[in-house]
């Protein structure tokens, strides 16, 4: 298995880097013009399936190979490196721009906006290829949005695998998770340190 | 129960003032638009709804969307009609509202009422179409109001190339008697997709839809228990009622076997009998002007007493107590007199009719009055009775 380190794989496994796919939130994953709802989200999975192209694969719609992918994680993670496993045929994406940490990006959003970095891509048809970040730029990323623009085809984009190296911290973005309505206010949930008898005072 | 914020985009263009959807194509569309609305909002209180006007000067957004209802409905008030839709522009801006909801976790849908004719080409339609596709945005599409060549064609494209996974929809509705919201029910444009019905939906199609019903009485004891409780036992009465009606003419026709001299008097009280019952069979306003009569006929002559008593008393369902007068009737020496004096008053044509045409519901010309009022006066017509006896049991 050939791997961009100069040494032989045997020894270690590569996978347990690229093991950042297992803090993707992947329900929350979405991606546009997906000609298959909901294929974007077997492109995340292990090192050794990368080439495994059996499964399904996202694909755009005919005719226009611009995708975009919204990928949320569960915990803020550094990400130090980015690899992306096209199709053949020209159905590789040949450009890549990222924006880190907004949601609701759509087409419109991607084309004007600067992004966070961006890559000429190659085909990397065996998954060897990884293009690194400006590590500094990605600390803390709780989603980021990838968006290819363009295939070397120029019909449609094709991705089988995509995978993040890195870190994962243990911290959450602010998110409010669990939020409790009161309708109808309950005396009994808002005791005042008087009725629980604290304080100095006592009053009858 | 689908996360979603929904534009509507409502044609308030010079074709809505036709009149073939009762009232107005506005007035229907203006319907259709809050019960769309409402479902929506039901169906999830986290979704929203906006609305946007594609005529008039240009098109206007109206509300972003919100989850208020009140303020939606509220829009829809006062609305002027005038110009012409513009489709294209009314879809992109709604794509734009949409874009920036204040929360993104929901879906996309636009739902446009397009009444009045298209100008633009399929082609252009398809590109917009494209564009919804590519930002994951669901179109419904209501085709109703003018009926143009092409019209069909053009939307039918439009909607297959927004469609994704039949998340997308399109309603033809054509004039007729039906209102658009009932219409509206039923499609999936309320039911969602796949969902078979909201609560909501089911409600308003068993409200609206009238007499289909699988409850009785048209009423769903669920909806209007007290109704339906009523419904029932109003049914119960009138059912007793009935049969009190027939037992006591079969009471009559026995008694009448009894004697001969009570022979008159148990003509007229059969003829008005089964006159009665076959007048109080099917409709209430004959039973209640069989009340009216016997009412009338307690005001004059008080000191009839006893024949108006008879006349009453057979009027009511107390058959035990008209036996026994009537059995009283034969041993007193009035029996001539009292029939005479109330059928002297009943024979009082004018007076009788004069009442009848007072009385509301009840028409003279009715063949059940007629014969009511031919078998009321004169005991001495007793043949011309047994000819009304014959005439209702033939009828029967």
């Amino acid at each position: 298995m050939a791997c961009t380190h100069d040494h032989s794989c045997e020894d270690h496994d590569c996978s347990s880097n690229w093991s950042l796919y297992k803090h993707i939130d992947l329900s929350k994953v979405t991606a546009l013009n997906e000609a298959n709802p909901g294929s974007v989200k077997s492109v995340f999975k292990a090192w050794e399936e990368r080439l495994n192209s059996s499964g399904e694969h996202l694909e755009s719609n005919e005719g226009d190979p611009e995708l975009l992918v919204y990928i949320p994680f569960t915990s803020d993670v550094k990400i130090k490196s980015i690899s992306v496993v096209g199709g053949a045929d020209g159905t590789s994406p040949s450009k890549l721009r990222v924006f880190i940490n907004r949601d609701g990006i759509d087409f419109s959003d991607a084309q004007s906006m600067q992004p966070v970095q961006e890559w000429d891509l190659v085909e990397n048809l065996q998954g060897v290829l990884e293009y690194q970040t400006r590590y500094s730029k990605f600390q803390s990323v709780a989603n980021i949005t990838l968006h290819f623009p363009e295939s070397f085809a120029g019909d449609t984009t094709q991705i089988h695998y995509i995978g993040f190296k890195g870190e994962a911290t243990q911290l959450k973005r602010d998110v409010v998770a669990t939020i409790v309505y009161e309708i109808t206010p309950n005396p009994s949930d808002h005791k005042t340190r008087a009725e629980t008898g604290g304080g100095l005072s006592h009053v009858e | 129960m689908v996360l979603e914020a929904t534009m509507i985009c409502v044609d308030n263009s010079e074709w809505m003032r036709n009149g073939d959807y009762s009232p107005s194509r506005f007035q229907v569309q203006a319907d259709a638009v809050s019960l769309v609305c409402g479902a929506k909002t039901q169906s999830n209180p986290e979704n929203t709804v906006g609305i946007l006007t594609m005529a008039g000067k240009g098109v206007r957004v109206l509300a972003t969307p919100t989850s208020d209802l009140g303020k939606i409905l509220s829009c829809m008030h006062g609305l002027e009609m005038g110009g012409e839709m513009n489709l294209a522009a009314g879809i992109l801006i709604a794509q734009l509202a949409l874009k920036h909801r204040q929360n993104k976790n929901q879906q996309q849908r636009i739902i446009v009422f397009a009444g009045s004719p298209i100008k633009h080409e399929k082609k252009a339609l398809e590109i917009i179409g494209k564009k919804l596709k590519k930002n994951s945005v669901a179109l419904d599409i209501v085709d109703f109001g003018e009926e143009e060549d092409g019209k069909p064609e053009k939307l039918e494209a439009l909607l297959a190339s927004v469609n994704n996974n039949d998340a997308s929809h399109i309603v033809h509705v054509p004039p007729s008697q039906n209102a658009l919201s009932d219409v509206l029910i039923s499609t999936p444009v309320f039911t969602g997709d796949g969902e078979g019905g909201s609560g909501f939906a089911a409600t308003t199609a068993a409200a609206a839809a009238g007499g289909v019903s699988d409850f009785d009485f048209g009423v769903d004891p669920n909806i209007d228990p007290e109704l339906a409780l009523a419904l029932r036992v109003s049914m119960e009465e009138e059912r007793a009622r009935q049969e009190a009606a027939a037992k006591k003419a079969a009471e009559e026709a026995s008694s009448q076997e009894k004697g001969e001299d009570a022979q008159p008097q148990s003509d007229s009280q059969n003829a008005t009998s089964t006159a009665t019952e076959k007048v109080s069979d099917p409709m209430d306003e004959d039973d209640l002007l069989k009340e009216a009569l016997a009412l009338s006929m307690n005001i004059p002559g008080s000191d009839s007493s006893a024949g108006d008593a008879q006349m009453s008393e057979a009027s009511n369902d107390d058959q035990e107590l008209a036996l026994a007068l009537q059995m009283s009737m034969q041993d007193g020496s009035k029996e001539s007199s009292a029939p005479s004096d109330v059928s002297k008053v009943l024979g009082d044509q004018s007076f009788m009719s004069s009442i009848i045409s007072s009385l509301p519901g009840v028409d003279p010309n009715d063949p059940n009055v007629k014969n009511l009022l031919a078998s009321l006066p004169g005991q001495s017509e007793s043949q011309q009775k047994k000819d009304e006896d014959e005439k209702p049991k033939d009828e029967k």
